[in-house]
């Protein structure tokens, strides 16, 4: 059965960010997140990259501050 | 955003390691901690991905302090870039490997504050090991990116490297001063482009050269200090190629230059040493035979027809014996684990013109057909080592898995199918790697044949006593110096069963007991009629007041049961007699292993005096009205002399009489 990427970013968050992957939503972020630091972000963005096989540019580092807009900015690479 | 199908998205973690990763929280919620390991090196084996990493990590962190079958092992990391990412690499290889590791972290670019200040975070957290991780981008600039500003004279850089030499063995010194702890330091890594382009080369001081210089002198510069050990991290660098070693996005971004993916391969390299360290290094190599030693099947295919030669797959199987050879040659201990008529592999060993390894470079030979588990533990018992020191490679995935899950304290290699990436896939995890080559590894080869030799022996004499004669055995005794405190840290390091209390020690602290005019710090050489068995005992002990007390009494298997402790603890009565104590004291503390040695004091004589509630007991002899005599079957080469049982680290000579 094949997975579509919210539930794989939701996979990656949840294992990164130590989170429970059914309490994340599109408002969880930086900002109402403890774990979700600016080391941890860059954790983060390489175990996306590394999960989609994909590569961002440093000006989406910071576009890909909710569970949100990551789904938007990984989308718009695959 | 739309869902949108994933064909496109080619999973590498989350689906592949679902049932490994589930296996391995059973494990550890049933406690079998041997087994957790064993799951975390397949899954890491199979996908080494930052979310395995992070998932290990987090399990190690949920652990229960108190759980058993698993090492804490405390690690600064001091560097001159962002390292943090390596936390979670580092965290779950070193559960895969046996070891609960706890990291201490400088801020970056805050080495020197760190090691000079007496008070600093550092010194408070007391690691086992220290890293330096060192950038040469951060350490010298001035060789690196502002290389062309430099005025690029011979004064200029021999004074250059002169500093960087008196500057790295100050902080050293200060470290090695201020902590027992051991040492690790990146050599410098070449840049990453040379700034005088093609004409580098011909420079007289160009900037490759000017790097390599550098790295003598850090080499020059840790062979000064106790357990300082250089990380080839330039040889690192070359081995996955700069272009792929460093992300340029994240050393400008966040200060962290290493791609996150290669982080893993940086975390494998420091573990080579923390096995090292902690005596974890593998002793022993069981190999499989067909398709392993040689291509194809002896009994099928017969002399003729298996594959091994100068043409390819033969060439790849030569290559792959030639790296089990030089392991030989390093210390290892080889045996063989194959389902084979044993005459078929003696025609191969005896006829075939392009074996390499001969029988007689294995110590223990298991060809039958009986499952490779009960041959493994065979080999095991026989050669007295314990199988979290064994590794077993096989071809054959079924084989594989099988020693496994039955076995798992063994640590599993499985051949890739190609046979170019054998040679390679045993060597690159230096599984085996030890920090130093001593005269004993290089002949323990050879050792283990005498013992066999020795077994033989023993079974022949029908009296124990007989025995011990027939072995004309003569020990030397000599206080430990700077020439056999190598020997001796690595004999507390891997002596699990002979060994009263188990405690181990670095060289660096036992070079801070070398220094302490109580202390006595003694080695046992054994030497029969089958050859020189090598320093194999150590005895430690301290002046207490009116009594000597024995904290380390440890014998190496090899020797083990042939009443060499009863002549080491005579030893030890004669010692504190002319030193004019009247107690000898010393205790036990049990272990899963140390069944051998629990009973050391009772049977030669000691009172117990008392057993606390971990099993640790406490003894004493009092030698105003009995003491223990060397047994007339040894010759001994040495007896202490009471002006020398201190003798300084700088004193070599033994002690004679």
């Amino acid at each position: 059965m094949s997975k579509n990427v919210e539930q794989t970013v939701r996979d990656v968050m949840s294992i990164i960010l130590n989170l429970d992957a059914a309490e994340i939503n599109d408002d969880t972020s930086m900002d109402n997140t403890p774990g979700w630091d600016s080391a941890n972000h860059i954790n983060l963005i390489l175990a996306l990259e590394e999960e989609f096989l994909i590569s961002f540019e440093v000006s989406e580092f910071e576009l890909m501050v909710s569970y949100f807009d990551v789904v938007q900015v990984v989308g718009s690479k695959l | 955003m739309t869902e949108c199908n994933n064909a496109l998205v080619t999973k590498r973690t989350a689906d592949i390691g679902v049932e490994l990763r589930g296996a391995i929280s059973q494990s550890l919620k049933a406690g079998t901690m041997a087994q957790a390991h064993q799951g975390a090196r397949a899954l890491l084996a199979s996908s080494p991905s930052l979310l395995n990493y992070k998932f290990l990590r987090q399990l190690v962190e949920e652990m229960s302090p108190d759980l058993q079958g698993i090492r804490p092992y405390r690690v600064a990391l001091l560097s001159s870039f962002s390292i943090e990412f390596i936390h979670d690499a580092l965290i779950a290889y070193g559960f895969a490997n046996g070891l609960r590791i706890e990291i201490y972290q400088s801020g970056f670019g805050l080495i020197s504050q760190e090691i000079l200040d007496p008070n600093s975070g550092l010194y408070g957290f007391k690691p086992d090991v220290a890293v330096l991780a060192i950038e040469g981008e951060d350490w010298l600039p001035e060789v690196y990116s502002n290389f062309m500003d430099a005025d690029q004279t011979s004064a200029n850089f021999e004074q250059l490297i002169h500093g960087f030499k008196i500057k790295m063995t100050g902080l050293l010194r200060t470290f090695r001063a201020a902590s027992t702890a051991s040492l690790l330091i990146h050599s410098l890594a070449q840049p990453q482009f040379l700034r005088a382009g093609i004409a580098d080369a011909s420079l007289t001081h160009g900037q490759a050269r000017l790097v390599v210089d550098l790295n003598r002198a850090l080499a020059d510069a840790s062979a000064d200090i106790v357990a300082a050990h250089v990380v080839d991290y330039a040889g690192l660098v070359s081995q996955f190629g700069a272009q792929h070693w460093y992300d340029a996005r994240m050393r400008l971004y966040a200060k962290a230059p290493i791609a996150l993916n290669m982080l893993g391969n940086l975390a494998q390299e420091y573990l080579k040493y923390f096995r090292a360290l902690t005596g974890l290094s593998k002793k022993c190599l069981v190999v499989d035979l067909d398709n392993t030693l040689w291509g194809g099947v002896i009994g099928e295919d017969g002399i003729d027809g298996i594959q091994l030669g100068p043409n390819y797959p033969g060439s790849a199987f030569v290559e792959f014996q030639r790296a089990i050879l030089d392991l030989h040659r390093r210390g290892v201990i080889l045996a063989v684990a194959s389902k084979n008529n044993p005459a078929d592999v003696d025609a191969v060993f005896a006829e075939h013109r392009f074996m390499m390894i001969r029988k007689e470079h294995f110590a223990e030979l298991q060809i039958h057909w009986n499952p490779k588990k009960d041959s493994i533990q065979r080999i095991a018992s026989r050669l007295n080592i314990g199988l979290e020191h064994m590794v077993f490679v096989d071809d054959n995935p079924a084989e594989c898995e099988q020693v496994r899950r039955e076995l798992p304290m063994v640590t599993v290699i499985e051949l890739p199918r190609r046979p170019e990436l054998y040679a390679q896939t045993l060597v690159s995890q230096g599984l085996f790697d030890t920090l130093a080559q001593s005269d004993e590894d290089r002949r323990r080869g050879q050792l283990y044949q005498q013992r066999a030799m020795a077994e033989s022996a023993r079974s022949a004499s029908t009296n124990i006593e007989d025995y011990y004669r027939d072995l004309a055995m003569k020990l030397s005794l000599a206080p430990v110096d700077s020439g056999s405190r190598t020997r001796a840290a690595q004999l507390t390091q891997k002596t699990n069963q002979f060994n009263i209390t188990t405690v181990r020690y670095s060289e660096a602290e036992l070079d801070a007991r070398l220094g302490a005019a109580d202390d006595m710090l003694v080695t046992v050489g054994v030497l029969d009629r089958f050859g020189d068995n090598g320093i194999v005992g150590l005895m430690m002990a301290r002046v207490e007041v009116d009594r000597l007390a024995i904290d380390t009494f440890l014998l190496s298997c090899r020797v083990i049961g042939r009443t060499v402790e009863t002549a080491m603890l005579a030893y030890l009565c004669e010692a504190a007699q002319q030193r004019g104590l009247d107690k000898l004291f010393g205790q036990v503390v049990p272990t899963e292993k140390n069944m051998p040695a629990r009973d050391l004091f009772e049977k030669h004589g000691f009172r117990k005096l008392g057993e606390d509630q971990s099993g640790t007991t406490t003894w004493e002899l009092n030698l105003a009205s009995a003491t223990v005599q060397v047994p007339d079957w040894f010759e001994m080469q040495a007896a202490p002399s009471s002006n020398k049982l201190a003798a300084p680290a700088s004193n070599p000579e033994p002690v004679h009489v």
